[in-house]
């Protein structure tokens, strides 16, 4: 049975890729200026140079399935095209130019958020209706309603240009010589300190009010009126009892979630020049650069689709319920 | 069985007129704390969404602004002035009307779609119910935004700008509205078709069948009456995001100069590098309003989830 449950949730993870690497495709067919459109502009180009040109890049052949074989095939071997701005740059150069910023700032993002998150939940949805609840459910609510960049633009206002405590932007000071590895670390950890606060308060509400209700619904459960019937300690039955099992909704949420992240990532790399993909994003859309959007969109949604999957695969190996 | 919305009235309702449940539902609504709040924030914007120009005369442009530039607040600018010289409450309350018009037509496409979706998912089943909820599912999972942003820019480029107006906003902005109608209506269908799905077992549709409705009419005459609960209150969960997403969309450089929304104003503030100048009253007021309107939705959506589905119905 467990085997079954694992292969269905491949399947569905390979069908995700398959419809994100079809949508991309019609969507290179449907945007605006193909080399032929550009070239037919021109009124001294000749049919037969415009033919030779239609040949070089495959445009003679029909949409499907000689084009869309292609297209399906180079996306495979990993070739994503050309940047229309950065020139002779394929768009895989460019994306793992500002692979590593996300990544660093993300992660670390994640996991303070889910610790943060999930203590503060558990602890307001075992002190309910405590003042802890009341302030940090209402404060998680406000979080949760501020948008990533507006929180980020607030705390660079405050801590960089108020109180002059961190950089304002970047992510290592622009022309700084180091005497040392160790400067050039700490130079980074100053620039990183605030763009990682602003996503770890952006996803810390989140996680803490789906923690929170989830502790609430285990509280009611009978195993746990059991457990505190045969007299165990409170905190003995919230570590032992409770949380274990509330834990399993929030598994899911922050895979969930992920997919919604990335929409913050972007904006909050953008408030403090963080060259991540984010700030990538912003620059491809603002020139126009097709090919680095759709690699970043194929990047970022494989990413989450197989974040998903981890998460579908661990929740089968923490709940043996849904194995089925 | 009856707490599941079917249109059975209570003994004692039955007189009363439409109007009047409505009343006594709004009435119920902001008996509680949190209703309360949210409404009359959401009052209050829509009011200022109503009629920017009655409170607070035209939108200032380039030409018509008349005060400093970059000027934190002063006298006959409450609230300081961008680096045009324009009035910053001017073009808040104006960026009012764009957010919530836009907001709102999103969320009428959003639900409209994921209803539509839900209804036809839920009831036909089979294979037809398969394929639409993995077409959900896709969009559940994959990161809209970003798709959000390629279609928006691919569908403005193709359809071209131009200053045609539909309901007073500029068809460069209705691409948000379409955009966000295509990438959020998942989770909306996937909530309609849970309910249709018991709904279709009930008797009286079974009722129906016998005497021979077809199935176009059954989803009309009582699967839709029997999920606008569901809807009102995921309506207003979509609300927020549409008004969060138009935002984020405006910020990264989609939006419009010429009709600035409140993600638009923010965009501009982090052009003219207002984080780093200081310059506090750029981005704080169009940001607070939408913090407030997010809130109160937020707010709203939970009191009326509470308020309408049965299976919460009595818990905190």
């Amino acid at each position: 049975m467990a085997s079954n449950f694992l292969l269905r949730r491949i399947a569905v993870a390979i069908f995700t890729i398959a419809m994100i690497v079809v949508i991309n495709f019609v969507m290179f067919r449907a945007m605006p200026g193909s080399p032929e459109r550009i070239l037919g502009r021109n009124p001294h180009v000749t049919p037969e140079l415009l033919a030779a040109t239609r040949e070089r890049w495959g445009l003679d052949k029909p949409i499907f399935p000689d084009q869309f074989v292609r297209y399906i095939a180079s996306t495979a071997q990993g070739d994503l095209g050309y940047s229309y701005v950065t020139r002779g740059a394929t768009v895989v150069e460019v994306l793992s130019a500002h692979f590593w910023p996300t990544i660093i700032l993300f992660g670390i993002a994640e996991v303070l958020a889910v610790v943060i998150g999930l203590a503060l939940g558990a602890y307001s949805g075992w002190k309910r209706g405590g003042p802890i609840d009341y302030i940090g459910n209402g404060l998680s609510l406000l979080l949760y309603s501020t948008p990533y960049f507006l929180l980020g633009m607030a705390i660079l206002l405050l801590f960089a240009t108020g109180l002059g405590w961190f950089p304002t932007y970047g992510m290592l000071t622009i022309g700084q010589v180091y005497a040392s590895p160790i400067d050039r670390f700490v130079d980074f950890l100053s620039h990183l300190a605030l763009p990682l606060a602003t996503v770890t308060l952006g996803l810390v509400g989140q996680y803490a009010i789906v923690m929170r209700s989830s502790v609430v619904e285990t509280m009611s459960e009978d195993y746990v009126t059991t457990a505190k019937s045969m007299g165990l300690r409170d905190t003995r039955v919230l570590r032992a009892h409770a949380l274990p099992n509330a834990m399993l909704p929030t598994v899911t949420l922050v895979a969930i979630n992920l997919g919604y992240v990335v929409a913050g990532a972007i904006t909050v790399e953008i408030v403090f020049n963080w060259p991540g993909l984010g700030t990538l994003t912003v620059d491809a859309l603002t020139a126009r650069d097709y090919p680095v959007l759709q690699g970043i969109f194929l990047l970022l949604s494989v990413s989450v689709v197989g974040f998903n999957l981890g998460a579908d695969l661990l929740y089968g190996a923490l709940d043996p319920r849904v194995r089925t | 069985m009856s707490a599941g919305g079917v249109a059975v009235p209570l003994p004692g309702t039955q007189a009363r007129s439409r109007v009047g449940r409505w009343l006594e539902f709004m009435r119920r609504l902001v008996s509680r704390p949190d209703g309360l709040v949210g409404v009359v924030i959401l009052l209050i914007f829509s009011v200022l969404a109503l009629a920017p120009t009655f409170f607070i005369g035209p939108l200032e442009t380039a030409i018509t602004a008349t005060g400093p530039r970059l000027s934190p607040p002063i006298p006959g600018y409450p609230l300081g002035t961008d680096e045009l010289g324009r009035s910053m409450l001017n073009l808040t309350v104006h960026a009012t009307r764009i957010s919530m018009v836009i907001g709102l037509l999103a969320t009428v496409v959003t639900v409209f779609v994921g209803v539509f979706i839900g209804i036809v998912s839920g009831f036909v089943g089979g294979r037809t119910d398969a394929v639409l909820m993995r077409i959900a599912d896709f969009f559940l999972v994959i990161p809209t935004f970003v798709l959000a942003i390629i279609l928006t820019s691919i569908i403005r480029d193709a359809v071209g700008g131009g200053t045609t107006e539909v309901f007073g906003i500029r068809l460069s902005l209705l691409t948000i509205v379409i955009v966000i109608g295509i990438t959020s209506w998942s989770s909306t269908a996937r909530i309609i078709r849970s309910q249709t799905l018991s709904l279709k077992e009930r008797a009286f549709v079974d009722r129906s069948r016998v005497v021979g409705a077809g199935g176009g009419y059954i989803m009309r005459v009582h699967v839709l009456p029997n999920v606008v609960n569901l809807i009102v209150a995921n309506a207003v969960l979509v609300f927020a995001g549409a008004v969060l997403t138009e935002t984020t969309l405006s910020f990264v450089g989609l939006g419009d100069p010429f009709q600035p929304s409140w993600g638009q104003l923010l965009d501009a503030a982090r052009q003219v590098g207002a984080p780093g100048l200081g310059a506090w009253w750029y981005f704080v007021p169009p940001g607070l309003c939408i913090v407030l309107v997010v809130f109160a939705f937020t707010l709203v959506g939970g009191a009326l989830d509470d308020m309408l589905n049965p299976k919460r119905r009595g818990r905190r």
